[in-house]
């Protein structure tokens, strides 16, 4: 309790002030997550180099390979921390990524569609989608644990029905059907380009996307509020901020770019099927939560989630090189995310 | 244990009673450099119901917490018939009885009534006979099959008083135990302590309500500074005597301030007619505030006056007409009022700075036509209202529970004044705030209103009527009194009265439709 009055009259000039704008006491919050995030994967790095013999892992092709291998992951995420920011939580993505592909998938190769027509189709499922997870979240205030569990429940069985369960490539039509290979070129080129390095097409999408929601979360009106209602839902229903407006933006924007990795997924991978994506679910959530966001919500940032896919990416790599196993590999990530939350805990109460 | 220190001792009632009952002296306690008990001195015969009021942050609180077991008191003896009672041995000889009752909401009435001694060698046992008896006695019996959660709240506080006989506890604190009921739970809940009273129980009973006081209790003790503790008894326990002893040196006034008339004139800032709220709280209000006018409303819980206050910025729904400003759509009104609410739970963001605090509510002032932020604009609003409202902060940037609760309090209501509303609307501005603040939160409110604004607050203190205040209105049962002038009553005390007088007027409560 501070005793004011007299005894310590407030002169503008007495206090201090700081020189760096509203930002510097949130930057260094965010910088000292980050820095431990550097360290961790420089730790890594260090010891996946000594560990590969021959070195196959700290080589310009493996690294390439890595951002590629990071880059669905972190685009997913980098929607998820919006609807995590916001205070909320999706479960759908993974289900959404596969809805959208297969849409892409059905509608121009078995229906067959101009591709100008598939593409948008994937992505008006998306939205609405999104919009029925923000609708059942923000005006019936079910919460949003439960609204996507059932929703991507929902969205899994119209995958299946949609695509009747059938594996679909643009090259290997089913027969009876052709897809023009202008179109099939131009699809396959949204994944695969020649660039300098032989660096990854997802690489440039993935980077595209965390800028935007990079300023969006930083930099914008939208991203400060979403941060307020996260932080504290009452006290932004009191201070009028438009609550279900924003909450409906974050749900569909996560829908939007888990198809858009869906998309370019499929554009490089040249097929798809109705499963793909389900094992997104840890992967995302992992990234999402090493990158610093809080699930209580409030907290999160584009390149926190992007460090968070980078560092699962480069794990899993690594362990993959060494052929660690399958199960070694589980223990190693799960390890990983819990210490992150653990080590998290433990600096912020340093920093009290 | 005990602090050295000239006993005061009720004349006539300590020979009379002995030990028996409960004697407090000297409690002190300390929340770090705050003080909350300082030397308190309290006695509580068997077979009397004791009254204890006090304004907010006297220390009634605190009292209440320690009797409880919730906080262990820094110094101070308390003697239960004669021997110390130390909280964490003797915990069971308290009971606590909350406005919300503090029980298992999962299980049976019967099993909450039991829960805690229902033995070691069964999985469960059926009720004891005297269980059920005492149980039968309260008219809970019939209940004791249906989960705690489905009955309504007498039925609950009444559990717990049936826990609390149960184990036999000697004391009983009923701690503002009925804001929530309506009137005919509320004579039943009184009828209950005075059988409890009669029993040769010790019997205290913690209200914000004059009236009940004085009707109920035999003795009523004022807390005013965690220190001294005025008893009222006799001829002097009236609901005026209470209502002026709880405001004896809590207010100051300047004296250019009393001579201040705001505005008569002035143009009508917010117009309200046949104004009913949805849930019944107030009914069939016409009111108008003027453009520069700082209006009071006053009630106690219940009386319809937070909900009335909440309602003129939206927060609770009213049916009926209601003008600010001219607009008279519920859009535009909306927008036209900003509230503060009293918890700083409910208006502060944890997870943002100072700053960010401040101009939370903005937009477009803070923004390019883009939706960009201007971090240079949001910081040079932040340091303009620091300075404006002597926010005691090193820095903007520093988060914001790292503020005093007073300098919190300020951070909130400037992020509301800075949208510019007409009429900003504000429920116990200063709940928690020390002194400095109260007085820094005064002035802003009164300069807020002299740009030609009005600002309505909410309010449950006397003192803060007083020196906030231009116009008061007492709401009771969701009517409201005849404005006062605040700048005609001379000192507190006369406010005190005059308010209290107000707020008699309630019908019997007997009488009265259920809430």
């Amino acid at each position: 309790m501070t005793h004011e009055g007299s005894t310590t009259p407030a002169v503008p000039g007495a206090v201090v002030r700081s020189p760096s704008g509203l930002w510097s006491g949130r930057a260094r919050e965010v910088g000292l997550r980050l820095g431990g995030l550097a360290i961790a994967i420089l730790v890594v790095i260090v010891i996946f180099t000594f560990l590969s013999k021959p070195n196959t892992f700290f080589t310009v092709v493996n690294a390439l390979g890595v951002t590629r291998g990071m880059s669905t992951i972190a685009i997913v995420a980098l929607g998820l921390t919006l609807v995590i920011v916001v205070g909320e939580i999706d479960l759908s993505f993974g289900y959404m990524y596969g809805l959208a592909s297969t849409l892409i998938a059905v509608s121009w190769i078995v229906w067959g569609w101009p591709l100008l027509f598939a593409i948008p189709l994937a992505f008006a499922g998306a939205a609405l989608v999104g919009a029925v997870n923000g609708f059942l979240v923000a005006v019936a205030r079910i919460p949003s644990f439960i609204v996507t569990l059932g929703t991507g429940s929902l969205i899994y069985g119209s995958t299946l029905l949609i695509s009747n369960t059938a594996t679909l490539n643009p090259q290997y039509p089913p027969p009876g059907k052709t897809v023009p290979q202008n179109e099939v070129d131009w699809f396959f080129g949204l994944s695969n380009q020649d660039l300098p390095l032989g660096f990854p097409m997802q690489g440039i999408w993935m980077i595209a996307v965390a800028l935007i929601v990079g300023f969006v979360l930083s930099r914008s009106l939208f991203g400060f509020r979403l941060k307020a209602i996260g932080g504290n839902p009452l006290a932004a229903e009191l201070a009028r901020l438009p609550i279900r407006k924003y909450k409906f933006a974050a749900f569909i924007t996560c829908s939007l770019l888990a198809a858009l990795a869906a998309m370019l997924d499929f554009a490089f991978i040249g097929s798809t099927q109705p499963n793909a994506g389900l094992s997104l679910l840890f992967p995302v959530f992992a990234a999402v939560i090493i990158g610093g966001a809080s699930l209580a919500g409030g907290r999160g940032t584009a390149i926190g989630t992007v460090s968070g896919a980078l560092l699962l990416a480069i794990i899993s790599n690594g362990l993959a090189l060494l052929a660690a196993g399958a199960y070694l590999s589980q223990f190693v990530l799960g390890s990983v995310t819990i210490a992150a939350v653990v080590l998290d805990r433990f600096t912020q109460g340093l920093r009290r | 244990m005990t602090a050295a220190r000239t006993e005061r001792v009720e004349p006539g009632r300590e020979a009379a009673t002995g030990d028996a009952g409960l004697h407090i002296r000297g409690l002190r306690k300390w929340y770090g450099d705050t003080r909350a008990l300082d030397g308190l001195d309290v006695d509580v015969s068997p077979g009397e119901i004791l009254g204890i009021a006090g304004p907010n942050g006297s220390g009634k609180s605190t009292l209440i917490k320690i009797l409880a077991g919730e906080v262990a008191a820094d110094a101070g003896e308390i003697r239960l018939d004669g021997a110390i009672w130390e909280t964490d041995v003797d915990r069971e000889r308290v009971a606590v009885v909350h406005q919300e009752p503090q029980l298992f909401p999962n299980l049976t009435v019967g099993e909450n009534v039991m829960v805690g001694r229902e033995g070691t060698r069964a999985l469960t046992r059926p009720l004891s006979e005297q269980e059920r008896a005492l149980m039968a006695d309260l008219a809970i019996l019939q209940f004791r099959h249906r989960p705690l959660a489905t009955v309504p709240l007498a039925i609950q506080q009444r559990v717990e008083i049936a826990r609390a006989l149960a184990r036999d506890a000697r004391v009983f604190l009923f701690d503002e135990p009925n804001s929530a009921l309506t009137p005919e739970e509320s004579n039943d809940l009184f009828r209950r302590m005075h059988a409890l009273a009669d029993a040769g129980r010790v019997v205290l009973l913690v209200s914000h309500r004059i009236a009940e006081l004085a009707r109920h209790a035999d003795r009523v003790a004022l807390i005013l500074d965690g220190r001294r503790a005025t008893v009222l008894e006799g001829d002097r326990l009236t609901q005026e005597e209470i209502a002026g002893g709880l405001v004896v040196g809590q207010a100051s006034r300047e004296p250019d301030e009393a001579a201040r008339v705001r505005s008569d004139g002035a143009t009508v800032a917010l117009r309200l007619s046949g104004w009913t709220h949805v849930d019944g709280d107030f009914s069939e209000l016409d009111l108008e505030v003027r453009a520069g006018q700082i209006v009071a409303f006053v009630g106690v819980e219940g009386s319809g006056a937070r909900e009335l206050v909440r309602s003129l910025a939206g927060f609770e729904r009213a049916a009926g007409r209601i003008e600010i400003a001219g607009h008279d759509r519920e859009r535009d009104v909306a927008a036209a009022t900003s509230l503060v609410a009293p918890d700083r739970q409910a208006t502060l963001f944890d997870n943002l700075t100072i700053g960010e605090n401040m101009v939370a509510r903005l937009d477009r002032e803070i923004t390019t036509s883009g939706g960009a932020l201007r971090p240079r604009r949001m910081l040079q609003i932040a340091h303009t209202l620091r300075e404006q409202f002597r926010v005691k902060a090193l820095s903007v940037n520093l988060p914001i529970r790292s503020l005093s609760g007073g300098n919190q309090q300020k951070v909130a209501i400037a992020a509301a004044i800075v949208k510019r509303p007409e009429v900003l609307v504000l429920e116990e501005p200063t709940r928690g705030v020390d002194i400095g603040s109260k007085r820094e939160i005064y002035r802003l409110m009164g300069e807020y209103a002299s740009q030609g604004r009005a600002v309505v607050i909410f309010c449950t203190e006397v003192p803060e009527v007083f020196e906030a205040a231009d116009i008061a209105y007492v709401v009771s049962d969701g009517r409201l009194s005849d404005p006062l002038v605040v700048a005609s009553f001379p000192e507190v005390e006369a406010l005190a009265r005059a308010i209290t007088r107000l707020e008699r007027h309630v019908p019997d409560a007997m009488t009265l439709p259920a809430a």
